[in-house]
C-alpha cells in the first residue's frame, strides 16, 4: 500500500482534496487551490499540543470528581452530591439503567479518554509497531464518545432551571461543574489535535 | 492502487491536485476514488476506517436540514418539561436553563450552554442553508469555502443530542420531588437530533464537488 507522504501528496484538513506537496517531506506546506487553507503532511506539533491539553484535563479530573456537583434542598432536607453519588442516588431511586449511563459519561468516558489519549501519544512518539489498526479503531472510538461526558452539566443546570423557580425545593449547581466540564472541553481539544496518521509513520525519515 | 496512474490532473499555482485520489485521513494510504450506486460507506483497507460516503444527494441534504430547523424551532418555542408539585407548575424552556444558570453566578456555564445548545446549532443550520440552497439551484453559494470551514469547526460544539439525553436524566432525577412530565420542547429536540445524525451519513465532499461544478 502507497502512503500518501512516501509520494508527496497531502489531503486539504478542509475540503479533502489531494494535493501534491511534491518530494520534500515534513516541513512541506501548500496553500489548497480550492479553499486556500493550509495543507500539511501532518498537523503541526501534534504530540506536543495533545500531551499539554492531556495534562490540564488530568488536573481538573480530580475537583471534577471530589468537589459538589449539585446541591438538593428540600425542606428539612439537604443533600451535596458528587457526581458519584449522583450516580449512586439514582440507582437508589430505581433507574439502575440510567445510573449506568451517567455512570459512563461521566465517569468512565473521561477516564478513559485520559488514558488512552495518553497511550496514544506515547506509542506514536516512540513509533511502536503494536497493532496500529486497533490503535486506530481505540481513536475513533474517542472521537465519538468524547462529548457525551457533557451529560451531567446539563442535567444541572436543568434541574437548577425547574426547581428554582418552585417553592417546594431548591437545586443549585456546586463548584464541580466547572472542572468538570473544563474536562470535556479540554479532552475534545486533545482528541482534535492529536494525529491518527503518526500512529503508522515508522521512525523519522 | 497507485499514486501514479492517469487521470484528471489539474494544475493551479505551485501545487498539482489529484482528483482522483483519496487520502484515509487516519492512515494515510492512497486511495482510488470509486462511485458505487447505493449508499455505502467506503473503508480504508488498511486500517477500517471511513474513507467517504457514496450518498451525496444534496436535495436529500436539504430536506434533512429543513427537518431539523422545525425541530429546533419547536425546541426554542415550547417547554422542554413541566414540572407539578403542590398545585405549583413550572415550565423548563431551554432559555429559562439558560437565563437560570446565569443567575446562580455561573456565567461560564450559561456560556457553555448557550453555545452547546444555541450558537452553535443556529449557526450550523444557518450556514448549512446558506451553502445547500444556492447548491441544490445550481449557484456558487457566496463565500463557499470559509462558510464550509466554519462548518467544520463548529460542529463538535453542537451537543444538542446529549441534551436530550440530559433531559430525560433530569425527568426521573425530579420523579421523587415532583410530577415531571416532558414537553413538546423535548420533542423537537428529538426531531433535530436525529435529522443532523441523518445529515452527518451524506457525503459532505459532495458540495465541494457540485461547487466546483457549478464554478466552472
Amino acid at each position: 500500500m502507497i502512503r500518501g507522504v512516501d509520494v508527496g501528496l497531502a489531503a486539504c484538513h478542509t475540503c479533502e482534496l489531494v494535493v501534491n506537496l511534491g518530494g520534500s517531506r515534513d516541513g512541506a506546506e501548500a496553500t489548497c487551490p480550492r479553499c486556500h487553507a493550509r495543507v500539511r503532511f501532518r498537523k503541526a506539533r501534534a504530540g506536543t499540543h495533545v500531551t499539554a491539553l492531556l495534562i490540564a484535563a488530568v488536573a481538573l479530573y480530580l475537583p471534577a470528581n471530589a468537589l459538589t456537583m449539585m446541591y438538593t434542598e428540600e425542606f428539612p432536607m439537604r443533600r451535596a452530591d458528587t457526581i458519584l453519588s449522583g450516580v449512586k442516588f439514582l440507582w437508589q431511586q430505581g433507574s439502575p439503567g440510567l445510573a449506568v449511563i451517567v455512570f459512563a459519561a461521566s465517569i468512565l468516558v473521561p477516564l478513559l479518554k485520559l488514558a488512552a489519549l495518553g497511550f496514544l501519544v506515547v506509542t506514536a512518539k516512540r513509533h511502536s509497531g503494536w497493532r496500529p489498526r486497533t490503535r486506530t479503531k481505540l481513536y475513533r472510538v474517542l472521537e465519538v464518545i468524547g462529548y457525551w461526558s457533557m451529560l451531567d452539566v446539563f442535567v444541572v443546570s436543568l434541574l437548577t432551571a425547574v426547581v428554582q423557580l418552585g417553592r417546594f425545593a431548591h437545586i443549585a449547581p456546586g463548584p464541580a461543574v466547572l472542572p468538570f466540564a473544563g474536562v470535556v472541553v479540554l479532552t475534545m481539544l486533545a482528541s482534535a489535535s492529536f494525529d491518527a496518521r503518526t500512529l503508522w509513520d515508522r521512525g523519522s525519515a | 492502487m497507485s499514486a501514479h496512474g492517469a487521470g484528471a490532473v489539474i494544475a493551479s499555482g505551485p501545487s498539482v491536485v489529484r482528483l482522483e485520489l483519496v487520502l484515509c485521513s487516519y492512515c494515510d494510504t492512497v486511495h482510488r476514488r470509486v462511485d458505487v450506486a447505493s449508499r455505502k460507506t467506503l473503508r480504508c483497507a488498511v486500517c477500517d476506517s471511513p474513507l467517504y460516503r457514496s450518498n451525496g444527494d444534496l436535495g436529500a441534504m436539504l430536506a434533512a436540514t429543513v427537518t431539523a430547523v422545525v425541530g429546533f424551532a419547536i425546541a426554542n418555542a415550547s417547554p422542554l418539561l413541566t414540572l407539578t408539585a403542590q398545585g405549583q407548575q413550572t415550565r423548563a424552556t431551554l432559555w429559562r436553563a439558560i437565563v437560570a444558570s446565569y443567575d446562580t453566578e455561573l456565567p461560564f456555564v450559561s456560556a457553555a450552554l448557550s453555545l452547546t445548545l444555541i450558537i452553535a446549532p443556529a449557526l450550523e443550520l444557518g450556514l448549512l442553508l446558506w451553502v445547500l440552497v444556492p447548491l441544490c439551484l445550481r449557484a456558487r453559494p457566496i463565500a463557499f469555502a470559509s462558510t464550509m470551514r466554519m462548518l467544520r469547526a463548529l460542529r463538535p460544539w453542537r451537543m444538542i443530542e446529549v441534551f436530550l439525553l440530559g433531559v430525560v436524566v433530569a425527568v426521573v432525577k425530579l420523579s421523587g420531588l415532583a410530577t415531571a412530565l416532558p414537553g413538546w420542547g423535548l420533542f423537537g429536540i428529538a426531531v433535530m437530533s436525529f435529522a443532523l445524525a441523518a445529515l452527518a451519513s451524506f457525503d459532505q465532499g459532495a458540495l465541494w464537488r457540485r461547487a466546483d461544478e457549478v464554478a466552472r
